[in-house]
């Protein structure tokens, strides 16, 4: 079922200032920076350096990664792929490895 | 950066062909492909062989035929999400030898393709989040042997598929949240040496087993909330390396003695919204990378947890349970205390907190403390914020307050004083003593020169901090027109009234400049200056 006419892609609520409000169950909301306004869209996955948050009302987000250098991450503190040029350990990013870990440059990983 | 090609298909550019109506942009001798929400039915057959990204997100493909992405060898980046994808056949990925990232979340899949993903050796992500997935079949991710990061969240799982996830060597991350899980059984992760977090919120655990957590020997994060735990899970006891644990919002009564024993990287702790009555006393002991530990409504707790071995903790919060007394080495155990909240608690006597040093807020409203002695805060330089009220407090030292520089906010109001020593409390900007029947001695503005908030017990008391003799006398009808107008709006919005929280905020933003008290009960014609009382 679509929404609302006026409302964008996947959005099952919207307002014509702010956008998408609700998106459609399994979509995630996502706060687009239009000058001084956040605009809502929906998305299927969320952008780089934001992961989603599911939760059990559907209220489903993009929240943005903690973590130094990271461009995507799993949740808040653990990414999963780091920016060009950096290794990544346990989730973090480094521009060398840790002291005691072994570089492995195939895939950028200590 | 990428060169953008047309979607008009130019053949013989051959690699920066580019399919009808998608997007594409080179990528050095590669090519990123973007055919999302093109209400597509199935992959576009005349893909770039140089492709090594590719969005199909938020189309109507129902099936991915076997082979039909065969020659994409250079592909690092499926997106597939939001399409109506229920079945995916043996040999779909086959070709894909530089896979890395499999997305697939938010389809209708039942189950875990059995065979699909066989032998993609170089996946490192793959999503299979938010489908209807109930089942995953053993060897269903066999060969994944660089498989990183696994979604499997939102969907219909009743339990851990603990021999599928056996081929998964080098997974680090893995989100089994929003499923319908009730049991982890023994050894469910034991060949997940490497994972350093685990999602397992949202579920319906009402029980683990002892040994379920056997082999997680990298695990840093552990997410067990929102479950239905009915016994604290000792299962975390071989977790060594385990930092931030959170099993907030279960059905947990208790935390045994020794409960974190084996976590000694423990920095955060997270279980309120747990009916939990008692606590051993030394539950917490021996976490020395442990920062905030807050208990709320511990009700059986009637003694002061033993924190030996804690010494890193910065916030401490137990509150409504029944401790009576504080041990004198509070201090010496919690050097680095900046916050310690032990309201609602039936404390009677205080030890000295003069080794807190780091000690900025000090809540202990709601007990039945009687007496301040001259070397209770002596030594709290960085102490701001004190609240005492609804205690029992009748006798101050005359020194009681005089060593603490940095207070700017106390809070003695609903106790049993007749006399207040103001030596000491010149940095005061807030003050409340309301709720101090006896105490009638009239306080002078010098001895409170920056205090710009204060709730007293009369309104005589006032006087000195409004000014009561205004020009041309009608300054009380003004007041009390605007003081009714005050109440009414009052009446229709309850934050009317100016409160502590909102003093609070304004706190942070410093003095004001211009120094306006607000002092109540506000002086008036009923309430004269003058104390008829004499």
């Amino acid at each position: 079922t679509e929404g609302p006419p006026s409302c964008p892609k996947g959005c099952d609520r919207c307002s014509e200032y702010n956008g998408c409000v609700k998106c459609k169950p399994k979509l995630f909301i996502f706060l687009e920076r239009n000058d001084i306004r956040q605009v809502g869209v929906c998305l299927a996955s969320c952008p780089v350096g934001y992961f989603g948050m599911r939760n059990p009302e559907g209220n489903n987000r993009c929240t943005q990664c903690k973590i130094d250098n990271c461009e995507a991450c799993f949740n808040r503190n653990f990414c999963t792929k780091c920016k060009e040029g950096l290794y990544s350990h346990s989730g973090r990013c480094y521009v060398s490895c840790p002291p005691g870990q072994r570089t492995a440059n195939e895939t950028m990983e200590c | 950066a990428g060169v953008r090609v047309d979607g008009s298909g130019d053949a013989e550019a051959g690699r920066a062909s580019c399919p009808g109506r998608c997007r594409c942009e080179l990528d050095g001798l590669l090519l990123r492909v973007d055919c999302s929400d093109l209400e597509l039915r199935a992959v576009p057959s005349d893909l770039s062989v140089f492709t090594s990204y590719l969005d199909l997100s938020m189309n109507n493909m129902t099936l991915i035929s076997a082979g039909a992405l065969s020659s994409l060898h250079f592909l690092q980046e499926l997106r597939l999400p939001g399409n109506d994808l229920s079945f995916i056949p043996k040999g779909a990925f086959a070709g894909l030898y530089n896979l890395k990232v499999l997305m697939l979340q938010n389809n209708q899949l039942r189950s875990v393709p059995a065979e699909a993903f066989n032998n993609l050796h170089n996946l490192q992500s793959l999503r299979l989040d938010a489908n209807h997935i109930s089942g995953v079949p053993a060897g269903s991710f066999s060969g994944l042997r660089s498989l990183r990061h696994l979604w499997l969240d939102d969907n219909a799982l009743t339990e851990v598929p603990a021999e599928a996830l056996s081929e998964l060597p080098a997974l680090q991350a893995m989100t089994l949240a929003l499923n319908h899980i009730r049991h982890v059984p023994d050894h469910a992760f034991s060949a997940l040496g490497r994972l350093v977090v685990l999602h397992l919120n949202n579920n319906r655990i009402v029980s683990m087993g002892t040994n379920c957590f056997h082999g997680l020997h990298s695990l840093e994060t552990l997410d067990l909330n929102y479950n239905q735990l009915m016994e604290f899970p000792t299962a975390i006891r071989s977790l060594r390396h385990l930092k931030e644990l959170g099993f907030h919002s279960n059905k947990i009564q208790s935390i045994p003695d020794h409960a974190f024993t084996g976590n000694p990287s423990l920095t955060t702790v997270f279980f309120y919204d747990n009916p939990i009555q008692s606590v051993g006393r030394t539950a917490f002991q021996n976490l020395p990378e442990l920062r905030t530990l807050s208990l709320n409504g511990a009700a059986e707790l009637n003694e002061f947890p033993d924190l030996t071995g804690t010494r890193s903790l910065e916030s401490l919060t137990i509150t409504g349970a029944r401790i009576t007394s504080l041990p004198t080495s509070v201090c010496e155990q919690l050097p680095n205390l900046q916050l310690l909240d032990l309201s609602y608690n039936q404390i009677q006597s205080l030890p000295s907190f003069s080794a807190c040093e780091s000690l900025q807020k000090l809540d202990l409203h709601h007990n039945e403390v009687e007496a301040l002695e001259e070397n209770t805060f002596t030594g709290l330089t960085s102490l701001r914020f004190l609240d005492l009220s609804w205690n029992r407090l009748s006798t101050v030292k005359p020194n009681g307050f005089s060593a603490l520089p940095a207070l700017n906010r106390l809070d003695l109001s609903s106790n049993q004083l007749s006399s207040l020593p103001l030596s000491g409390l010149q940095t005061l900007t807030h003050l409340r003593l309301a709720g101090n029947g006896q105490l009638m001695e009239l306080i002078a503005r010098e001895d409170l020169p920056r205090v710009r908030w204060m709730e007293l017990p009369y309104a005589f008391q006032c006087c000195a901090f409004i000014s009561c003799d205004r020009k041309g006398g009608s300054s009380w009808e003004k007041e009390e027109a605007v003081e009714a107008a005050g109440r009414d709006a009052a009446v229709l919005s309850s934050q009317a009234e100016p409160d502590w929280e909102d003093f609070l905020m304004e706190f942070e933003d410093g003095p004001k400049p211009q120094h306006a008290v607000h002092c109540s009960p506000t002086p008036g014609p009923l309430r004269p200056c003058r104390h008829l009382l004499g």
